[in-house]
This record gives C-alpha cells, sequence and structure tokens, in this order.
C-alpha cells in the first residue's frame, strides 16, 4: 500500500508540476529563512558561553551618583578589580580590560593595532583564549609581554615562529616581547583583539599610580569568582568595600558609586552600558526576540501556504479520493495517505532547504555583519532538528487538507460535484486573513526602520560633517607642525586639532560649575578637548558669548565653553545667564567664555548629554581638515605627504567624518536590511498561498462564472467579483495589522533618544502595497477564469 | 441476496425537502441480472448508492446476505463493499495518474492481498478482459471502450458476489456499449449478481429483469424472456 502511495505522490507532483514547484518552494524559501534566523539567534545566544567558566565569570560596573545624575558605567574605578581580590575570599581572580590604539612596529612593518587590549596576568586563566604558544599562568606576568593571535604573527613575523621575538610598541618604540600565540579570538566572543598586552606595564611602569586612582574610572574588569560564591551576597559587601578604600575622597566630590556585578553570559545581550569599543561587540536582546518572532511569523505563513495550496488542489484530487472510497478504502487511510504525502513534500522541501541555506549562508553572514556559520553541514544535530522541524511541518500542514480530502462525500465527487463545507472556507478565510496581517505588519515595520534611519541620517545634528578628514596621530609631539603644514596645503579650508571628533570617544570630567544659585554645583560634563579651530571647522553655533580666541591668552588655561544641555543642569534660562560664571575642572579654574548650541556629538539613539568644551594641548591628537570636494584625492596624497615627513614613524590613516558618524547606525542599517529581506520573503510566500486560494475558488466557481458569461457579464465584471472576495479579506487584515505594528514599532522607537513620528502615511502607504500584492495575485487567476470559454465551464456539470 | 423494505432517503437543504427514495421495497436474489431505468432524478442512482454502501438510507431495513446492514459504520461498510461489491461507472472513474495494472489492482490493496497474489489475480483479469497488452498504459492512453474494461476489471478483481454499474456504456459509442454489456452479461452468466441503472432499453434488455422507477417508487417491474 504504502508503495502504492508513493507511487502516486510522485506522480502527482510531477504531472503538476508549477503547482508543486509553488507548494514546495514556498515551504523550502520559509523553512530556510527560518533556519537562517535560527541560526542567528543561536548565534547571538551563544556569544561568552565557550569560557568554561562563563558561570562564575562577573563583569564590575557601577553606577555613578553624583548631585544632579546618575551616569552608569561600563568599567569601574581603576584599583576596584585588584583591591576586590584582596579583600573578598570569594574572589578566585580578576582581570582588567583596557581596549586601545596601541602603534605595533618591527623592521618596516607598522601597524596602529586599533583593537589592542591590556589585560591583567589572569587573563588567560579566567578567559578560554587558547595559547598555542605560551603559558597561561606566566604570559602576562612582565611588563612589556605581548600575547599576539595567530593573524597578528603572521601579519608581523610570516612564518617564523613569533614566540620569544620583540617588536616595537607605541610612538615611543618601547621593546616588548611575544609572550604567547593564542588562537584566534572566536567570533562570539565579545573580548576580540589580536593583541593582548600586560597591563603591569600601565600599572607597574607607565602609570604607576594607576591602581590608586579612585575617581578614574576606565577599563572594564571582570571577576572570576570561587565555585558556590553567591554573586548577590558579594555585591552587597562593595558599599562597605568602597567607604573603606575610598570613603573620604567620595565624600568629597560628593561622587558615590555602587558597585554591581554583571553576569558574562548576559553582558552581551542584555547590558546597555556599552561595549568594548567595537561595535560588534554588542548585542540586543530585542533584536533576537524581533527575529525570532519573524521566524516563527514566516514558518507560519509559510504553512498555510502549503495548507492553502493542498487545500486549493483537493478538488483535483476528489475524483481519487472517491474511486479509493468505493473500492474498500475509509478515511482514516486516505487521511493516512494525504498527510504521508504532504510528509513527501516537505521531505523534498527539507532538502531543498539545505542546499538554498548552504547557498544563501555567505551572503546572510554579511548581512548580519558576522560569521554566524560557517556552513550548515558542519552541525549534524542541526541537520537533525532541521529534519525534524520539517517531518512536523509535513504532519501539522497536511493534518487538514487530508481531513478535507478524506471526508469527500464519494457519490459527489464522482459525479464531479465538490461539496465543501463554508467551515473550511471560514478557516481558509482565517490562515489567509493572518497571512496577509503578518505580512503587513512587517511591511509597516520595514517602513518605519527605514523612516528612522532616514531621519537619523537627516536630522540637522547641529554641525557640519561633509567633507571633513580626520587623521589620528596618535597625540605625536609633530601634530601641531603637521597642523601647520596641512593648513597651507591648497583645497584645505581649515585644519583644526581636538581629542574627539562627532561619533568618536570622549572622557567624563568630575566638574564644579556656578549655578544660578551662585553656588559652585558639582556635575559631570563629558569633555570635548579642542582648539581654536574646532567651533569654527565644524560650523558649531554659539548660544551665547564667543568661541575660543588666540586673542584671549587666558583661554588656553582659565575659559571653558558648555553646551545647551549642561546649562540647563546647572539652571540657567537662558544660556546667556551663564556667561562669566566659575568653573573649577581636573585643576583649572576660570570662567565660562561661551556657550554653544547642543550639536549631536553621539548618535541619534542617545540624548544630548552635559557637554564642555576643553583646551588642553596635550591631548589632542586628531587632526580635522575640511576640504575642497574638487581635487580630492590630489588633496589626500598631499596630506599623507606631510605626515609621512612630519611624522614618520607612524603609518597614515584617516577617515570621512560623515561616513564615520553614520558608522553609529550601521547596526541599525543591518537590523533594517535583514528586516526588510525577511518582511519581502514572508509577503512572497504569503501571495503563493493568495495565489492558492483564488484558483481554488476560482476552480469552485467556474460554472457561476459561466453561467454569468453567458448572461453577459463583461471579463472586467468577472474579474472584479472574484478578486472583491479577497480583497476584502486583505482589507480585514489591514485593520488588524495596524495597532499590532503600531504598538511594537512605538516600543522600538522608543530606545531612540530622537525618533521619528509614526505617521499615517505609513499604514496608509503599507495597506495599498499589500492591496496592490494581492489584486495583482488574484489578478492572474481572475483574468484566466474570465477570459475562458463559458461552454467548457458549463460543460463540467 | 438484497432485501429492502420501506426504504427512505430524502435530502434535506434549509428550505427544501426533496424525497430520493420513498418506502422503496425491492428483492434481488443471487446470480440475477437487474436493470434499474426511469426518468432523471427518480431515485434511480440514489438506490444504487446505498445498495453499493456509499450512502446510508434514513428509513427502512436493507438485508444484504440476511444482515441488516442499513445503518452500518464507515468501516463496517467498507469492509462489506470491498470483499462483496464491485462498481462501474458511466465516466469510468479511472485514477489518471496509476497505469492500468495500477487502477485494477487498487482493490486489492485494501483488501489486503498480498503483492505476489495481487500481480496474479490482476494479470488473469486483464486477460479475461483483452486488455493485458495495454497494463503499462495510462488511462488517457486509452479508448473509451478500453477504459470501461479496464474499470469492469477493477470491479470484479475481487471477485465480487454483486456488481453495480451506473449507466456503464452511457459514455461508449455502440459497438463499445455493447462489448461491455456482453462483457457483464458474461460475467453475470459465471454467477455474479449484477445490478445495472440505465436509460438504455436496448442495455436493459440484457437483464432478467427491469424494474422501473418514477419519484423514489418502483412503478413496474418486467420479467425479461
Amino acid at each position: 500500500m504504502l508503495k502504492n502511495y508513493f507511487k502516486i505522490a510522485f506522480r502527482n507532483l510531477w504531472r503538476h508540476r508549477v503547482f508543486s514547484f509553488i507548494n514546495i518552494m514556498g515551504l523550502a524559501v520559509g523553512m530556510t529563512a527560518c533556519l537562517l534566523i535560527f541560526l542567528y539567534v543561536r548565534f547571538e545566544l551563544s556569544y561568552d558561553s565557550f569560557h568554561t567558566k562563563a558561570d562564575r565569570i562577573y563583569r564590575i560596573v557601577t553606577d555613578l551618583k553624583t548631585p544632579t545624575e546618575l551616569i552608569p558605567t561600563s568599567g569601574p574605578a581603576w584599583p576596584v578589580a585588584p583591591h576586590a581580590k584582596l579583600d573578598f575570599p570569594e574572589v578566585e581572580a580578576y582581570t582588567r580590560v583596557n581596549p586601545d590604539n596601541v602603534l605595533f612596529r618591527k623592521d618596516d612593518i607598522k601597524f596602529m593595532e586599533e583593537g589592542a587590549i591590556w589585560a591583567d596576568s589572569a587573563f588567560f586563566q579566567i578567559f578560554n583564549f587558547r595559547l598555542i604558544r605560551g603559558d597561561v599562568r606566566t604570559a602576562l606576568i612582565h611588563p612589556f609581554s605581548v600575547v599576539l593571535s595567530e593573524t597578528a604573527a603572521k601579519k608581523y613575523f610570516g612564518k617564523d615562529d613569533a614566540f620569544g621575538k620583540t617588536l616595537l610598541i607605541t610612538g615611543g618604540a618601547v621593546p616588548a616581547t611575544v609572550t604567547g600565540i593564542m588562537k584566534d579570538m572566536p567570533e562570539n566572543s565579545q573580548i576580540k583583539s589580536d593583541v593582548v598586552l600586560s597591563m603591569c606595564t600601565l600599572t607597574a611602569e607607565w602609570a604607576k599610580d594607576l591602581d590608586n586612582q579612585w575617581g578614574n574610572y576606565g577599563p572594564y574588569a571582570y571577576l572570576l569568582l570561587k565555585p558556590g560564591t553567591n554573586a548577590q551576597a558579594l555585591q552587597k559587601k562593595f558599599p562597605a568595600f568602597l567607604e573603606k578604600w575610598n570613603g573620604e575622597e567620595m565624600k568629597q566630590i560628593q561622587m558615590y558609586p555602587t558597585v554591581l556585578l554583571e553576569k558574562l553570559k548576559d553582558v552581551y545581550l542584555h547590558s546597555t552600558r556599552g561595549d568594548l569599543g567595537s561595535s560588534k561587540s554588542s548585542g540586543n536582546i530585542k533584536n533576537v526576540y524581533i527575529f525570532s518572532i519573524i521566524a516563527a511569523f514566516i514558518l507560519i505563513i509559510a504553512c498555510i501556504n502549503f495548507i492553502n495550496l493542498t487545500t486549493a488542489r483537493a478538488s483535483e484530487r476528489a475524483k481519487e479520493v472517491g474511486i479509493r472510497k468505493v473500492a474498500g478504502a475509509i478515511k482514516g487511510q486516505l487521511a493516512r495517505q494525504f498527510i504521508g504525502e504532504s510528509v513527501i513534500i516537505c521531505l523534498i522541501a527539507f532538502l531543498l532547504t539545505l542546499g538554498l541555506a548552504a547557498l544563501l549562508l555567505p551572503a546572510f553572514n554579511e548581512l548580519a555583519g558576522k560569521t554566524i556559520s560557517k556552513g550548515i553541514f558542519e552541525n549534524p544535530g542541526l541537520l537533525l532538528l532541521i529534519l525534524a522541524t520539517s517531518l512536523v511541518i509535513g504532519l501539522l500542514a497536511g493534518i487538514y487538507p487530508a481531513f478535507i480530502l478524506s471526508s469527500f462525500n464519494p457519490i459527489e465527487v464522482l459525479k464531479g460535484r465538490y461539496a465543501t463545507s463554508s467551515r473550511g472556507a471560514t478557516l481558509r478565510k482565517t490562515l489567509v486573513i493572518s497571512q496577509f496581517a503578518i505580512s503587513t505588519a512587517l511591511i509597516i515595520g520595514t517602513i518605519i526602520v527605514y523612516s528612522q534611519m532616514r531621519y537619523m541620517r537627516n536630522q540637522s545634528l547641529g554641525f557640519n560633517k561633509d567633507q571633513v578628514l580626520v587623521i589620528d596621530t596618535n597625540e605625536d609631539k609633530n601634530r601641531e607642525a603637521l597642523k601647520q603644514a596641512i593648513s597651507r596645503l591648497p583645497n584645505v579650508k581649515a585644519v583644526s586639532l581636538s581629542g574627539s571628533v562627532p561619533g568618536s570617544g570622549y572622557a567624563g570630567a568630575y566638574s564644579e560649575v556656578e549655578n544660578i544659585k551662585g553656588d559652585l554645583q558639582i556635575t559631570n560634563l563629558d569633555v570635548y578637548f579642542v582648539d581654536f579651530d574646532y567651533i569654527p571647522l565644524y560650523n558649531i553655533k554659539m548660544a551665547a558669548g564667543r568661541p575660543y580666541n588666540r586673542e584671549f591668552k587666558t583661554d588656553t588655561t582659565q575659559a571653558l565653553i558648555l553646551n545647551e544641555a549642561a546649562v540647563r543642569t546647572l539652571g540657567y534660562r537662558s544660556p546667556d545667564q551663564a556667561i562669566g560664571k566659575r568653573f573649577k575642572q581636573w585643576g583649572r579654574e576660570g570662567k565660562i567664555v561661551g556657550v554653544i548650541k547642543d550639536f549631536h556629538y553621539k548618535s541619534l539613539q542617545n540624548p544630548i548629554k552635559p557637554l564642555c568644551l576643553r583646551m588642553e594641548w596635550p591631548r589632542m591628537g586628531l587632526i580635522s581638515v575640511k576640504v575642497n570636494q574638487a581635487g580630492i584625492k590630489g588633496t589626500i596624497a598631499d596630506i599623507e605627504k606631510q605626515f609621512k615627513t612630519s611624522i614618520p614613524n607612524r603609518p597614515f590613516s584617516y577617515y570621512f567624518l560623515d561616513e564615520f558618524f553614520d558608522r553609529q547606525y550601521r547596526s541599525e542599517e543591518r537590523f533594517g536590511r535583514l528586516f526588510l529581506n525577511f518582511a519581502a520573503l514572508a509577503i512572497f510566500i504569503s501571495c503563493l498561498g493568495l495565489l492558492g486560494l483564488a484558483s481554488y475558488s476560482t476552480m469552485q466557481r467556474t460554472r457561476e462564472i459561466g453561467i454569468r458569461k453567458v448572461m453577459g457579464a463583461s471579463v472586467s465584471n468577472i474579474i472584479n467579483l472574484l478578486s472583491k472576495e479577497f480583497l476584502k479579506l486583505v482589507i480585514i487584515s489591514f485593520f488588524i495589522a495596524s495597532p499590532v505594528a503600531w504598538y511594537f514599532m512605538h516600543k522600538w522607537l522608543n530606545d531612540f533618544a530622537y525618533r521619528t513620528q509614526i505617521s499615517w502615511w505609513i499604514f496608509a502607504v503599507a495597506g495599498i502595497l499589500a492591496l496592490l500584492i494581492a489584486i495583482i495575485t488574484i489578478s492572474v487567476q481572475a483574468f484566466r477564469a474570465a477570459v475562458a470559454n463559458p461552454v467548457k465551464s458549463l460543460r463540467t456539470e | 441476496m438484497i432485501k429492502i423494505r420501506d426504504l427512505e432517503k430524502i435530502y434535506r437543504t434549509e428550505e427544501v425537502e426533496t424525497v430520493a427514495l420513498n418506502k422503496i421495497s425491492i428483492d434481488v436474489k443471487e446470480g440475477e441480472f437487474v436493470a434499474i431505468m426511469g426518468p432523471s432524478g427518480c431515485g434511480k442512482s440514489t438506490l444504487l448508492n446505498i445498495l453499493g454502501l456509499l450512502d446510508d438510507p434514513d428509513n427502512g431495513s436493507f438485508l444484504f446476505n440476511n444482515i441488516e446492514v442499513a445503518h452500518f459504520n464507515e468501516r463496517k461498510r467498507a469492509d462489506l463493499r470491498k470483499h462483496n461489491i464491485g462498481f462501474v461507472f458511466q465516466s469510468f472513474n479511472l485514477i489518471d495518474e496509476l497505469t492500468v495494472f495500477e487502477n485494477v489492482e487498487l482493490p486489492l490493496i485494501y483488501t489486503g492481498v498480498k503483492a505476489g497474489d495481487r500481480k496474479k489475480r490482476v494479470e488473469e483479469v486483464l486477460d479475461k478482459m483483452q486488455i493485458m497488452h495495454r497494463r503499462n498504459h495510462y488511462p488517457q492512453q486509452l479508448s473509451g471502450g478500453q477504459q470501461q474494461r479496464v474499470a469492469v476489471a477493477r470491479a470484479v478483481v475481487n471477485n465480487p458476489k454483486l456488481i453495480l454499474a451506473d449507466e456503464p456504456t452511457g459514455n461508449l459509442d455502440s459497438s463499445n456499449g455493447n462489448e461491455v454489456m456482453t462483457l457483464l452479461t458474461d460475467l453475470n452468466e459465471q454467477g455474479t449478481t449484477i445490478i445495472m441503472v440505465t436509460h438504455s432499453e436496448h442495455d436493459a434488455r440484457y437483464s432478467h429483469r427491469i424494474i422501473r422507477m418514477l419519484d423514489g417508487q418502483t412503478v413496474l417491474e418486467n420479467i425479461m424472456v
């Protein structure tokens, strides 16, 4: 009997090749999308789970309470981690991780290692970054030690063994010994670097006081707790710990940190405290949820589609059912046959899914911005899971059509009359409504994601980022000379030296500024170190007072410029009120000379915070160059020439500020692209389902169409008749999708400090789009039915 | 073999009630060849469906080989049907995706006959119907007469005691029609009971007895000589 079933299943598939192709393809495409999303979600959830001690590793973060605000930091003060090890027996080991850009040299090879990290000696004992050469216990124990990844070792030493060799680090060309070679850090690691330098180089040689600077918030810090330690209980001991070590200073500067312990495994997806400098190292649990939901939606749509297409073809199988029943088959046998066929189709779809997924994986990796998986065939467990899923889908999606088919009344069907129950029709309509509701919601979501991105791009930032080129001199001593040389180049409009450019990092400073009451108010200000030319170059507008000016000799030592946000926290109603007021900051005292209008120095996800522009030459290493668009290639070549003359020891690298600033939106962009692609897929599969249902309905109404045509109905009358029924469903689905999409997208937008409005036109466009897609899909079927010869359709009676 | 008494079948929609069979009573003995005739809508096909256990009567009694089957459930009906009854339809009703051989084999699959035996029996019957040379063809590759022969082969492959034929020559030209009628007559002579619904007086003459129906009732019986 099985053989007979298989035979008929395959012959049927082959005989209705186009239909089978649509059916199988719809399912395969849905399953592929689902599989890729599954890989993505699994990858996101796998971050840092490869560390065998991950359950015992905690990141130390702090909430810093100042008199005016609560500042969440992603790292504690420098001494916290080592002192915690001293005080708490629960702490087995600690390591701080300080990201940095470090210049590396070997002979003629020069690289600015932008993702270098300084780490304490227990780094390789806490984390599972495998050393191929060297000892995890001693690799970072001495100053001037460096551990290279295999890639970095190859970069500097080629085929030679790098272990024990020397590299020159920083602008000062200090020799450092390669004390270990590690496997490249895995993709799903938050800490990702090709070079790890010993932290004691800083704490024992270059900045010996670091381990006592309780007010200096810097590196990331991790604790490895002893087995069985209750992290919550340990966390509760920190207030007394801080009081013991730093109580006096805390009172004096009125900044009170609260130490919190974040479980390492939760940091990547759940922490909102920033990441290790690279945009790749921070995930978002919301995105994981969103994509999981999308995957489920796509799978549901694909199943609905499959059910609709199979029931659409039910009438073609009706005669067979009748004959089988007459020949002695009972309902259960027939149901099993049709469920079996559905499983066969799913298995074919499974094979196609494997092929499609393997084909699309590289593109998907690119879309996701990371290698979420090297290949789907690498993991037999995963293959089994997909296979099992296909079987379950086959069973679930096959039950309803099997039930419909096996219920056919043999007498009716053998006479060519197909009985359909209105209950079945209601279910099918409900399925189409669900499909289109999901698709419409995804269209609305896509439009909102894209309009938010457009909003962020087009929003006035309060400064001009066009045609600005930025060069990092790493605070080289010749940078002023270079600046002067560049300013003399033709096609260079302006040059400025600064510590930060919009979109880059900045310092935070404990400051005291006179407030509206005349008191010195303790406040935390973000600091941009700038020179005289910064404000005009970036075209930052003044709200009150004046920009820095060479004519005022005291500007470099006794002046400060604030932004409007800072002025507001001091209680002033207008910026003018702040001019001339006193400030104290990092050993400097003076007056506020100007207030700049707020500009977006961070991405639009973040609100504009209190900022000051401070002149401090030693901390300014970035040269911003405003250039003419014309002859830009030549200008860059000229700048490079000047760079090599002034700073011969460092590699020349530059970036355009607009691109650099937009890079902050890369993850949103990726999110948008993924969203768009999956939404398009969902719509495509929904349309296949609709096509199936339209053809089903048309088939059912063949006789009616024939009679109407004989009575004088035109082709457009018939198309109208057939389309109306489905368009009604699409319209209903629109009304279901809109509030749901509004709710979720509203929540999504809440993550952005500056966000676009969800306007009515978005819904209108999505609705019209869904309707148009549906009309086109249905019309194909309706037109075919409408132009058919009525005599033929009437003969079916 | 068949004894029905006061059989009723009423089709109901929300507003209309149609009496298809109105307290009809008929007897058919084993080995008989009975033709049922009557105008369209007189209930003859309904009667045939009930006799073939494809449909339920609303009232009345239906004894098949002295067993009351009027209210058998689907499983029991299917069981009785597949072992005892063969069907021949006007429109042949062969499965397009199966070959001649596979179509004829179908009832044997549902009665659980082993593959080896199936092959033997299908070949025997195809031989008998002189259609063996077409065993690997699909229905659409055959003429109407050939298709009906395959249908007859399928109907008899299980050696049923009863064959129900619903206008078996309705879609055939006269020569093919005669061939099919000869086949049925041969089967009847070998002991199979045949009940045939037909519009054709010519075909009816092959039977032993004609039951004429009107409005769901028997109005006349002609014994053929």
